[in-house]
């Protein structure tokens, strides 16, 4: 009975300790495998930093100034360019009615059409 | 563990005393307790040992799962060994812009002690890096050190080339460098570090002071995970500001140009450009005294854009009006000083009058009216007579008479004999005209909320706008015409000093300012521009006053950072006197 219970125990013990190896092992390897992607990370960041530095440096406002002199034909923009939303026009109105069909479609559709087929052009009165 | 010598004693029954051979028996009972029997003892010992150790076991499986749920804070530190130089966090505009960011690059250092060939190894560095002294590295490699620094901050090709040189002894550290991607675009805003990234001058400094550096002192700040600092300033406008400027200067042909854009309701410094300037990659054009920043490192006569607070001063007191007349018939004369006018009226001029044909006389009336202590008063609570602290570390204390007298009222009064920062005077201006309160500028954003905690009411609403209707009436009928983009309504004043050479007032050495604010009807911001020494120019018919230098690039000024600045265009809007002067609602 008692040997019994210890031979069940070494097993046990054997067992856990195998698990704990496994355990600890695959720990160091995810451990290692952070260690790595932060070290990644860093690197990414400072490739970030060193594109944005890079980027801002090229999105210098004298630097476009000087491109846009020699290559645009734009000009600084003037007061007088700017309009309020009332000063728009009014949009033209519709030849047709909105509800109505397709002139040029039934145009198609009907290839001899007498005349008074195509709806009259809507003017809103 | 120590527990288990002592308690053995505590938990056992206590001992009942024995009279007979008491030493004895005290003994005995302390080591075994009365009539006791041995075995059952033993096993209660026994028992006690084990959960003595029982328990220390268990402590140490508790310390164990301790440590294996907690977050190893540790192993951030290891990921940059040796990273020297520390990080500083990134400057942004008020749009993102990046003005200011760390980029990783890497210095050469070598270990002397591990060098075999000096010779060798110093021929073929300064093959890879022709600018290194050779007798300079020679001496380095030569030397007993165990460290060295040969090169800071080279290329990465420059560092593969020596990789492969496969020199021992001889090594990289990744550091951390500052660049200034805009360049001198906003230099003196921003200021500049030294070779260990410590800030030495401007925001950068500022970013030190305010903690950072603690934070480098304790070894925290080494990574790029610190927020970035937002300042107020906007990249486009401080560009255009600064081009028109330059524009400005080599026109005028002026010894120096500086501007400066504010938002009248928070206090925010927009834009601030003084030429010529320094590039922050390259600190060492900094030491040139003629590139210092001319707003808040030195002090200036500002000339007759003191008129505005003169004025202002007797509007607030209510002792005069806008339609006060005051005699400027003939010129002032006082001890043996005379004030003259620029361009004499000769005539009693109405207050309105006084600042639109920007009379000296009539100013310095007023401010005898007013008397010496109001007067002085008055610049005090407007701020113009105390050292203006910003996040700038530099700053620069007002020139203030010692004896204040009424000669030196009179003289102030049209902005002579008191030098104060222009930063100040921008700061006094943008209170008569954003309804009277006083905001200490910043480099920071801040919203209007903020800035309404912090203001301090110096004059009555309905004097703040009188200020604007008589800014407004300058640009429409006075000196600052020119200034009159069209669509924005800009209001402003003009303003020529002449400056002091050796101790005299000189004729044609003049410091021009020009003070806008847009719109007129309502500030939203105040633009100041100073030309130093401005020259006269055929197509200014020979004057050199404000009116024909300053003003002009204010208005280019304008015409290009209005839109910037989201100020919608309106056009016909009625004069001055409909739009501001009659919806003026007095108070008393």
């Amino acid at each position: 009975m008692m040997r019994l219970l210890n031979i069940c125990v070494i097993v046990a013990l054997v067992a856990a300790a195998a698990y704990v190896y496994k355990i600890k092992f695959e720990s160091t390897r995810k451990a290692e495998q952070v260690a790595k992607l932060r070290l990644d990370i860093q690197r990414e960041r400072d490739t970030i930093a060193a594109l944005r530095a890079e980027w801002s440096k090229l999105d210098n406002p004298l630097r476009i100034q000087d491109l846009a002199r020699r290559h645009l034909e734009l000009r600084p923009i003037d007061s007088r360019q700017f309009d309020q939303l009332q000063g728009l026009p009014e949009r033209p109105p519709d030849l047709v009615p909105p509800d109505s069909p397709d002139p040029i479609g039934s145009l198609l559709e009907h290839p001899d059409p007498p005349t008074s087929s195509i709806p009259p052009a809507g003017r809103p009165k | 563990m120590t527990a288990t010598d002592a308690t053995p004693v505590t938990s056992l029954p206590a001992p009942a005393p024995v009279r007979t051979d008491w030493r004895r028996t005290i003994l005995r009972s302390l080591l075994y307790g009365r009539d006791v029997d041995r075995a059952a003892k033993t096993r209660a010992r026994l028992g006690l040992a084990i959960v003595a150790f029982a328990l220390g076991y268990a402590v140490i499986a508790g310390r164990l799962v301790m440590f294996a749920a907690q977050p190893e804070g540790h192993t951030g530190r290891h990921v940059t060994p040796g990273l020297v130089g520390t990080a500083r966090p990134d400057i942004l505009d008020r749009n993102g812009e990046i003005l200011a960011t760390d980029v990783r690059v890497p210095s050469l250092f070598a270990e002397p002690n591990r060098i075999i060939d000096v010779d060798e190894a110093t021929e073929l560095l300064t093959a890879v890096l022709p600018d290194l002294d050779s007798m300079e590295v020679r001496e380095r490699l030569g030397s007993k050190r165990r460290f060295a620094w040969l090169k800071r901050d080279i290329t990465p090709r420059q560092r593969a080339e020596i990789y492969r040189l496969g020199q021992p002894g001889i090594g990289f550290l990744p550091e951390n460098k500052r660049v200034y991607p805009n360049g001198n675009e906003v230099s003196h805003l921003i200021g500049h570090v030294n070779i260990d990234n410590q800030g030495i001058a401007g925001i950068e400094k500022w970013l030190d002071r305010s903690g950072l550096a603690d934070l480098h002192m304790a070894g925290l700040a080494t990574d790029r995970l610190q927020e970035p600092v937002r300042l107020a300033v906007d990249l486009r406008v401080q560009h255009a500001l600064r081009d028109e400027l330059i524009k400005g200067r080599d026109k005028f042909k002026a010894k120096a140009a500086a501007g400066l854009i504010v938002s009248v309701r928070t206090g925010e410094i927009i834009a601030m450009v003084s030429v010529p300037d320094y590039d922050p990659n390259n600190p060492r054009e900094a030491l040139d005294p003629n590139r210092i920043n001319r707003l808040t490192t030195g002090v200036y006569e500002m000339g007759s854009t003191f008129k505005a607070l003169t004025l202002a001063m007797a509007l607030d007191s209510g002792k005069a009006n806008l339609n006060s007349s005051f005699d400027a018939r003939a010129p002032l004369h006082f001890g043996k000083f005379e004030i003259h006018d620029a361009h004499p009226e000769g005539r009693f001029l109405s207050l309105s009058e006084v600042f639109t044909y920007s009379s000296n006389i009539g100013a310095a009336r007023i401010a005898l009216m007013m008397g010496v202590e109001a007067h002085k008063a008055f610049l005090k609570k407007m701020g113009q007579l105390d050292r203006l602290r910003t996040e700038l570390p530099e700053s620069a204390e007002p020139l203030v008479p010692r004896n204040w007298g009424e000669l030196n009222t009179v003289t102030i009064a049209f902005g002579h004999g008191l030098a104060v920062a222009p930063l100040q005077a921008v700061m006094g201006v943008s209170a008569l005209v954003n309804g009277g309160y006083l905001i200490p500028p910043t480099f920071l954003r801040r919203s209007e909320e903020q800035a309404k905690a912090l203001a301090v009411r110096v004059i009555r609403p309905e004097t703040s706008d009188k200020m604007r209707y008589l800014m407004r009436l300058n640009a429409e009928k006075g000196t600052a015409r020119q200034a009159d983009v069209p669509g924005y309504y800009v209001g402003g004043k003009t303003g020529t000093s002449e400056k002091v050479i050796g101790g005299h007032y000189s004729k044609d050495r003049v410091l021009n300012s020009f003070t806008a604010i847009l719109p007129a009807d309502d500030p939203r911001y105040q633009v100041l521009i100073m030309l130093d020494e401005p020259q006269a120019l055929p197509e200014t018919h020979g004057f050199r006053t404000s009116g024909w230098n300053a003003v002009p690039t204010g208005a280019a000024v304008i015409g290009r950072v209005a839109p910037l600045l989201g100020i919608q265009p309106r056009f016909d809007l009625p004069p001055a006197d409909q739009l501001i002067l009659a919806s003026i609602v007095p108070s008393r």
